[in-house]
């Protein structure tokens, strides 16, 4: 990670971040929510989640947040830190549906001695938009 | 398709805009690395900033940091385990007056989350304790969506540090719908 890392300098606007597949199964699910302490049934008890209408367990809102944080830092490196993260939610994301993210970068600019970079951002699967939306970062000038 | 018709549920909401929504709190713990691990292994996210002491010392935090993405998670109320299906998942009763529960009075017990937008002003340190306050932006008018009537419900919670400085920022946005008034003619994905 730290040295595929790109330079902010070699980053350009259009530029696509590597795709990355997240093989989305119960466990995934359940590890994200107990570790971001939500225990709603719905993200543990599939019971629960089709009675509520849901076609099985599905992710927790952190846990999304979680993974689109670490798409965009595994493609920035340790230097980057983000600033926002701004996603619409959709579909859910449930166990045997591979959620694909992918990120464009559609602004960049420095100020205040950083790179300043605006991603959009998408995670779906065969179900539709999981999570669509921006994540601004920073990385040092250079 | 039922908008602009006069609202009396709308009225009763107006209250809660621009409020507070239930009395601030304190995270439960400090931000630590024991959560900061168990964070890490459940997501397999190896961005040695978070655990790697000697690593980070060379970054530009100059040390450990939690993953941003965890601010939500420091503020996660203990859960009370016990009848927490019954509440819907809620991890306890909320004893204040909130839109959320007059909704679900009014006959809206359906919810949706549609936006999370998160905001970090800093990363936060092993150590570091954390406040919330939660206040309502702003509740929408009666939309008709594919999963029936219902009101959009926005808030804002803010984080600090125990000595009040703002570390960040989560706005959240819900569809609170009734389930019944579904018109199965319309199948987009609600806006």
């Amino acid at each position: 990670m730290t040295t595929n890392a790109p330079k902010s300098i070699s980053i350009s606007v259009g530029d696509e971040l590597p795709p990355f597949a997240l093989d989305v199964t119960s466990t995934v699910i359940v590890a994200g929510a107990i570790a971001s302490r939500d225990f709603m049934p719905a993200h543990h008890d599939p019971v629960f989640a089709k009675a509520q209408g849901a076609p099985d367990v599905f992710m927790n809102i952190l846990t999304t947040n979680g993974y689109v944080a670490r798409y965009v830092t595994d493609w920035a490196g340790p230097e980057a830190m983000l600033k926002s993260i701004r996603i619409r939610l959709g579909a859910p994301a449930v166990p045997g549906k591979v959620l694909h993210f992918s990120a464009r970068v559609v602004d960049k600019r420095e100020g205040g001695g950083e790179c300043l970079l605006e991603l959009a951002v998408r995670a779906a699967n065969e179900l539709g938009d999981h999570a669509t939306g921006t994540v601004t970062l920073s990385l040092p000038v250079g | 398709m039922g908008d602009a018709q006069a609202d009396p549920v709308r009225e009763r909401l107006e209250r809660y805009v621009g409020k507070p929504m239930g009395p601030a709190s304190v995270a439960p713990d400090p931000v630590n690395v024991p959560m900061i691990r168990h964070w890490v292994d459940a997501l397999d996210d190896r961005n040695p900033v978070y655990l790697d002491e000697a690593l980070a010392a060379t970054t530009r935090f100059g040390g450990l940091v939690a993953p941003p993405a965890m601010l939500q998670v420091w503020g996660m109320p203990r859960p009370k385990i016990e009848g927490i299906a019954e509440r819907g998942g809620a991890p306890n009763e909320m004893r204040f007056e909130n839109p959320i529960s007059a909704l679900d009075e009014a006959g809206y017990v359906g919810t949706l989350a549609t936006n999370s937008e998160l905001e970090f002003l800093r990363y936060l340190r092993p150590g570091e304790q954390l406040e919330l306050s939660n206040e309502v932006e702003s509740i929408s008018s009666r939309k008709t969506t594919s999963l029936g009537q219902g009101y959009f419900v926005t808030w804002v919670t803010t984080f600090r540090t125990t000595e009040g400085e703002v570390v960040g920022r989560q706005l959240f946005r819900i569809l609170k719908f009734d389930p019944s008034t579904i018109d199965l003619t319309k199948l987009q994905v609600p806006r």
